[in-house]
Parts: C-alpha cells; structure tokens; sequence
C-alpha cells in the first residue's frame, strides 16, 4: 500500500542549511550538498528545500545550488523560496526538482499557481500556508510569518484548491522547533474540510508526535526539521533520521 | 621472516627509511618502536602501574564534576576509538558530554555512528558546525597552497571545540580516545600544525573571512591549559584496549558499523589518505595503523607490508564530490597536483616558541594539562627535514 | 549504451545522473542519426499525454523509433509518462499511442473520497513473472510514484509486477523487447538503479 511520506523539511538561507525556531533564530546547520548525501545513504524517501529568506530579501532562487542538490538526488524533491514567475518555476523543474512550493505568491497572485499546474500538473504545485494560533483563534501568514492576511484559512485553501494546487504544506509558526508537538486538533480540522493532501509540518518532537498526527490528525504526510538535524531537543547538530521500524510501527 | 623491499624497514614494525626522523637501532629495530615501549613502560599500558593511575584518575574526574551537569568530555567521530571511549567513560561511573566537530564533509555512516552510540547509551551531544564555504575556503587555501595539512583544520578544530564545550559546561577533563599502542607515533616532521600556520595560510590563500572557524590560537591554548586548567586524559594509555574487541563490542551492542580503515568517516579524510597525500606526497599514512597491528602481534610484517603496498580503496565519486565542493575545474585540480609541493617551515608557525617554552610544556605534560605527545612532537626541533 | 530519447518531455537530467552514477553509459538525444545507432532506448515522460505525443509526432522521430522498437527490436524502456505511451491510447487524450504493446491507459476513478489521485508516494511492487528487468527486486522493493492513469494489459503473461492502490494495477510490464515501468526510476534511489542496471544488462 501507499506509504506515509516522512519528508526532512531543510531549510536554507542561500547556500547554507540552517534551522529557524519559531520563524525566528536560527541554528547553523551545515553544507546542503553533504546532508543531502547523508539523506540519500539514510535512503529518505523524499526532500524539501525551503529558502527561508528569499521572499524578504527579495531573492530569487538560487539555481546553483539546486543544481548542485539535485544531482547528489536519487527521490524526489521540492523547492520554495523566492518563486515569483512561471520562468522561475519552469526553471526549477528542469533542474530535476518534483515539485515548487509557494507561499506569498500563492496568496498574492493565484494566477501563478493555476498556469504552473496547468503545464506541470497538479501534483507539481504544493502551497506552504504558515499558521499561528492567538486565543482560539487561527489565522495565516505570509512573507516568512510577517504579514498576517484576513482570510480565514479554510476559506483560502478551498480558493488555492481551485486555482489548481495539488497540496497544502501546513506550517504552525509557535511549534517550528519546540519539539513540542503537532497541533492535532487545527490539523484534523483542515484536513475534514479539504481533499487536498495536507502535510503537517512544526512541532514533531517524537515518533509518536509523528503517528499521532498521521493517524488522528488526517495528515497524509509529515514533514519533519528540528528531529533531523539535532541529536535531541537543546544540543547538537547531527544529521539523523528516525528509526524505520519503530516509524511503520507509530504509523500503522 | 625477510621482506623484500629496496627500502630498509624495521626489523619489529614496517616503518621504513621514508619515515621521517626514523633511525634504526643495530637489532634494525626503529626508534618509533622503542618511543612505544618507553610510552608503555612510563604509563604501565595494560598493567597494575597504569590501572592504578587510571582508577586514581577517574576518581579526580568525579570529584572535580560533582554538582555539575557533565563530568568529562568525550570528542566523537563515529570512530571506533571515541565511540568505545563513551561507554568506557559511562562504565566507570562517569557523566560525559560527546563533542564533535562538524565540518560539514562527514558520511552518513560517521552520523550514524554518532547516532546509535550516543542514543543506545543516552550521552547528549555538544556539536560546533562551522559554515561550509568557510570550511571549503580554508580547505582550497590549503589545497592552492601545496602543503600535506590539508585536515590540520579540522584536527585543530576539534581540539579547540571540546575545550570550548568544557568551559561553557565547566568540566575540567577531556577525555581522548588516541591510542599509541593501537595507532602508534606519528613521525616528526613531514607533517606539522598549529593555529598560526593555519592563519598563515588561510591570509595568504584564502577567499572568505574566518568567522565560525574555531581557532586555537597560542592564547586560546594558553587559556584553556593554564587559566582554566582543562585536563587532556588518554584513558588508552593507561588499560588494556584492543581496537578489533572494541569494534565487535560497539557492533553488537548497538549496531555501529565500521567503514572500513579507508576513512569514509569523513570525505576529507578520505580525500587526503586516499588521493592528496599518496600522490602529492608520495605519503601513505596506512603505516601509523599497520605498524601497531604488527607490534601488537594482531598482524604479521608481511601481510602488513603487502596490505601497505597495495594502493588505497576510494570511493569513485570522491574526487568528483571534491573538485565540487572547492569550485575546481579538471585542469585547474590538475595542475595544482602536479605543481612541487610546499612545506609547513615556509610559513609561519609557532614552533619555535613552543622549542623555546619547552621546559614549561613539560611541566604541563607531567601535569596532564597538555598531552605527552604534544610535548614530544612539537617542543623539539625536526631533524632531516 | 543507452539513449535516452529527448522528444521534448519528462525528466531526463535526473535519469543520466542515476545512470552515471551506476556506472551505465547513456546519452540524451533528439536526433534521427543517434537513434538509429541506438543499442538500447529509454523513453521518458512527465505530464500528459496527448501533450507527449503531439511532441513525439512533431519531432520527427515517430518512423525511427517505430524502427527500432517494432522491426530491429531492440529493448526499451518506458518510464512513468514514457510507460503509457507504449500503449494503444489513453483515456486522458484522443490520441493513438505507440502501440508497442497491446494494453490500454486509463484513469484512477475512486469512490472512496480517501483515495486520492494522483497516486503520489512510494509503493511496493509484486512480481508476478520472471524476468531479467526484475533480478534482485521483490516485494519488499519500492519505488516512488506520481500519476493519474494506469496501465492495464490484455495480456497477462505482459505483466511483471503489480502495485496496490484501491486494486492492483500493472506497475511493470514486458512485452518481447518493450519494457515499461509507472514509477520513477531515477527518483527510487537504490531500488530505481537496480532496475536500470537490469534494464543495461538485458
């Protein structure tokens, strides 16, 4: 059967990894083209690159280090940071990358996700909405978790859906790096209201934090950042990836 | 049991002519066999001497981190040595903190390593990771320069980021996991490092401002030994340790893997005993290793002389992975091996201060605030450079 | 040596670098005369598939290939896109495909709302025959998959290996010197270069 994908979510601020906390500080990580390496020995099933501060600084992507990414990769990878034009993305795929990840475009001009989904597919498109929550209230942000907009979120996913994209990647902006868990109940909220994939990402903590999301939560992936590149939650960086086994067991 | 070899190779190991400083006695037994001997004797390697010494050491090590959150500090690498070094540590009731430096070249198997270990026996880990263009920087000045240090960077790195791991935790003790009976001497002279010379020649080859790099520098050396008095402990030099029980060891408990004596640890290291310094050089580090093996009865001279004369396993995609990492065409990695390499004695370093301060290292060897083999390697002069 | 046929489809960067780290010789190629020397093809394909083969059609390569695959035989391979064009047609477009096998392509239709299309993820495959496409992998290979339509064979003896998404479908089929596998190869990392070393070896 279909397998729940576990995707290491990098994070890069033009040719180095880093890891934010809280769309905040961030952590050096390391040389992207070696993680990649180690990912690849550790057989992942698939990657994500997201840079994190394109958007704000204005920057398009870094081709040259999507090239150099891509050709250290045998699974499947996606890309986000900084996508503005369909050129942009056309040149992302003829790298090699699956899939381009939008963010503030996706909010900002639909248009760019409906022609990148007509020529590429659905399955090409995936839209990062970043999430905060005040009281009980939910609400989503753009521009690297500085703006917020007004539309209410599962309002906006349904709009994005019919703009042709193929997945949300839902990021909870309080959680990125507290090892403190996914927020299950937003989670489970979105993924009842659309039939889009939703991929859980902030907060993983734990194996467990990882089926939980999955098997309550209604996640049909997960992505996963701090668990990967830290050996535990407050120490050192080392390049890791959950235990297979005990994973399918969390998942079942 | 006679090799053939034009070379004159020691009558008890397989260090040959090639070696630098090496000078056989009339039994053709070379002065790196009697250094091991004298280092046995002196530390009672393996006996009640240096049991006694070690126990009385650990003792010290509990006593100075009581209240605190670690007690000792292991540097790891996925390596045999360190990794056994951290169960060592746990066995005799002690609380480490595993440090490791990241420059950002290591294998997945390095990680794993890392991983398993320090997950199957519950150690946190305290990592530096240095920016990877600074560490490619400091790799091609290196590179650019001809010189054979091409991993001094990371070797002193390491050094300088377990002593930074054990003043912000404030531990008094490092613990090493060198071992000269398994991994002999390394012969004087050919190779050297210290801070200075890697600030040479980073100055004059480099591109990129050093800012994650950690440096020893002389004053951070001086800082760490004599103000706040860390303590460099090689556990190995006191007991009894057999690297081959330590890897069956550390496999069964908790899976580490070994990779095979080619240094695929790390591809920098890989890069330098496989390619850089058997061609640029015409070095083969493989003796330090083999030579132990031979001493220690764990292989005969021949199959070590025969292991060390056949060319070195590389992984096919190393000098490829290499050559793009420093940004070096085909013709432009060409030229510079071709091109006669250069010595540490052209550029700047501290050796002559640390020859003059000889007398005051010793001290501080005989104190264990620096390591003996410092002292031996680095406090005198080099003969027949 | 493989060529690798560039009609203007699918991802063909991504399939030299897997076949250059495995060691096989390849070569990407649009033109008449590389075909013609060709030993072995392999046929990609991303997108859909009236869009390919328009291109295929446009490009001029239509009678060579024919050539190659129907009359001299040599072995092919199509992959993910590349796959479905070896068939009569698809349900996606009004197009006729290659024809290179008797099978039909058609398009996951589930009444289940949790059974999302496209088929996106890694999946297991089941051999169902023999074959030297197959050396080395088994049920517990996987590999990774993103599409809408599947295969579906006449006949069966054409199957090699089945993957299950709601049914079982036709995930790897043979038929004399034509191969086709759904997934992709270049992106299911040691289980993908053991097929294509399979395929360099046949």
């Amino acid at each position: 059967m279909l397998q729940t994908r576990i995707i290491p979510c990098l994070q890069l601020i033009d040719e180095s990894l880093v890891k934010a906390i809280q769309f905040n500080k961030y952590s050096y990580i390391g040389d992207p083209c070696n993680t990649v390496r180690i990912f690849n020995e550790l057989e992942v099933d698939e990657l994500c690159f997201l840079d994190i501060r394109a958007s704000r600084e204005n920057r398009a992507p870094n081709f040259k280090i999507l090239q150099e990414i891509s050709d250290e990769c045998f699974m499947p990878l996606s890309y986000g940071g900084g996508i503005t034009t369909f050129e942009q993305a056309k040149k992302v795929f003829g790298i090699g990358f699956e899939k381009v990840i939008l963010n503030t475009q996706a909010f900002r001009n639909p248009n760019l996700v409906t022609q990148i989904s007509t020529h590429f597919g659905v399955q090409a498109v995936v839209v990062s909405i970043d999430f905060k929550k005040q009281g009980s209230h939910y609400s989503a942000y753009i521009n690297d978790g500085k703006e917020k907009i007004n539309e209410n979120v599962l309002t906006y996913i349904k709009r994005i859906e019919s703009a042709g994209a193929g997945e949300i990647l839902l990021t909870s902006m309080d959680r990125e790096g507290t090892w403190s868990g996914f927020d299950i109940d937003f989670v489970k909220h979105i993924t009842s209201n659309t039939k889009l994939p939703v991929i859980a990402h902030g907060g993983a903590g734990s194996i467990e934090d990882i089926g939980s999301v999955v098997n309550y939560g209604g996640a049909s992936a997960v992505a996963l950042g701090s668990m990967l590149v830290f050996q535990k939650k407050g120490m050192g960086v080392l390049v890791n990836f959950p235990d297979k086994e005990k994973l399918a067991k969390a998942l079942r | 049991m006679a090799i053939e070899s034009k070379y004159k190779i020691c009558t008890r190991c397989i260090y040959d002519e090639r070696v630098s400083s090496i000078s056989f006695d009339e039994n053709g037994v070379c002065n790196y066999c009697h250094q091991v001997d004298m280092l046995v004797k002196e530390y009672g390697t393996g006996q009640q001497k240096g049991m006694d010494t070690l126990n009385g050491i650990v003792t010290e090590i509990k006593k100075a981190g009581k209240h605190k959150k670690y007690d000792c500090v292991v540097g790891v690498s996925g390596g045999t040595d360190s990794s056994y070094m951290v169960y060592w540590a746990l066995k005799n009731g002690l609380r480490p903190l595993a440090v490791h430096y990241d420059n950002t070249w290591n294998t997945a198997i390095a990680t794993e390593n890392i991983r398993k270990v320090l997950q199957h026996w519950n150690v946190d880990l305290y990592t530096h990771v240095i920016d990877n263009k600074e560490s490619d920087d400091i790799f091609k000045s290196f590179f650019e320069a001809g010189v054979a240090e091409i991993e001094a960077a990371t070797d002193l790195a390491l050094a300088e980021t377990m002593y930074r791991a054990a003043a912000e935790y404030k531990v008094k003790y490092v613990l090493e996991g060198h071992s000269f009976v398994t991994e002999g001497i390394s012969p004087l002279g050919k190779n050297y490092f210290d801070g200075k010379y890697i600030q040479a020649i980073h100055k004059k080859y480099g591109k990129k401002k050093m800012n994650s790099y950690p440096l020893m520098s002389f004053y951070q050396f001086m800082k760490w030994t004599v103000f706040y008095k860390i303590r460099k402990i090689r556990p190995y030099w006191y007991m009894q340790y057999s690297k081959e029980d330590a890897m069956a060891f550390l496999k069964k408990e908790c899976g580490w893997a070994y990779y095979g004596g080619h240094h695929l640890e790390n591809r920098m290291t890989a890069f330098f005993h496989g390619i850089y310094a058997p061609q640029k050089f015409n070095s083969d580090y493989r003796n330090n290793t083999l030579s132990a093996l031979v001493r220690n009865g764990k292989m005969s001279r021949e199959d070590a002389w025969i292991e060390y004369n056949t060319p070195p396993k590389i992984e096919p995609e190393l000098l490829g992975y290499f050559k793009k990492r420093l940004g070096l065409s085909d013709t432009q990695y060409d030229d510079k091996m071709r091109e006669k390499p250069n010595f540490w004695w052209q550029f700047p370093t501290y050796k002559k201060r640390f020859e003059l301060l000889r007398p005051a290292f010793f001290i501080l060897a005989k104190a264990n605030l620096v390591p003996m083999s410092f002292y031996l390697k680095y406090c005198f002069p080099v003969k027949n450079k | 040596m493989i060529t690798i046929v560039n009609y203007g489809m699918g991802n063909l960067g991504s399939v030299l670098n897997m076949f250059k780290r495995i060691g096989v010789e390849a070569i990407i190629s649009n033109s008449i005369r590389d075909i013609e020397k060709a030993e072995k093809l392999l046929l990609p394909g991303v997108g859909a598939f009236d869009a390919a083969m328009e291109l295929i059609n446009k490009s001029g390569l239509l009678p060579v290939l024919n050539h190659k695959a129907t009359e001299e035989k040599i072995p092919v391979l199509g992959i993910c896109l590349g796959m479905q064009l070896l068939t009569n047609g698809s349900t996606e477009g009004v197009l006729n495909g290659l024809q290179w096998i008797d099978a039909d392509t058609k398009k996951f239709e589930f009444a289940n709302n949790d059974m999302k299309v496209p088929h996106m993820g890694w999946n297991f495959i089941q051999p169902q025959n023999t074959s030297p496409l197959l050396e080395e992998l088994n049920n517990e290979s996987k590999f990774y998959f993103v599409h809408s339509y599947y295969v579906q064979c006449k006949n069966e003896n054409d199957v090699l290996a089945t993957t299950l998404y709601g049914d079982r479908f036709h995930a790897i089929i043979n038929h004399q010197n034509i191969f086709g596998a759904q997934f992709h190869p270049e992106k299911s990392h040691k289980y993908g270069m053991q097929l294509l070393t399979n395929f360099s070896k046949i």
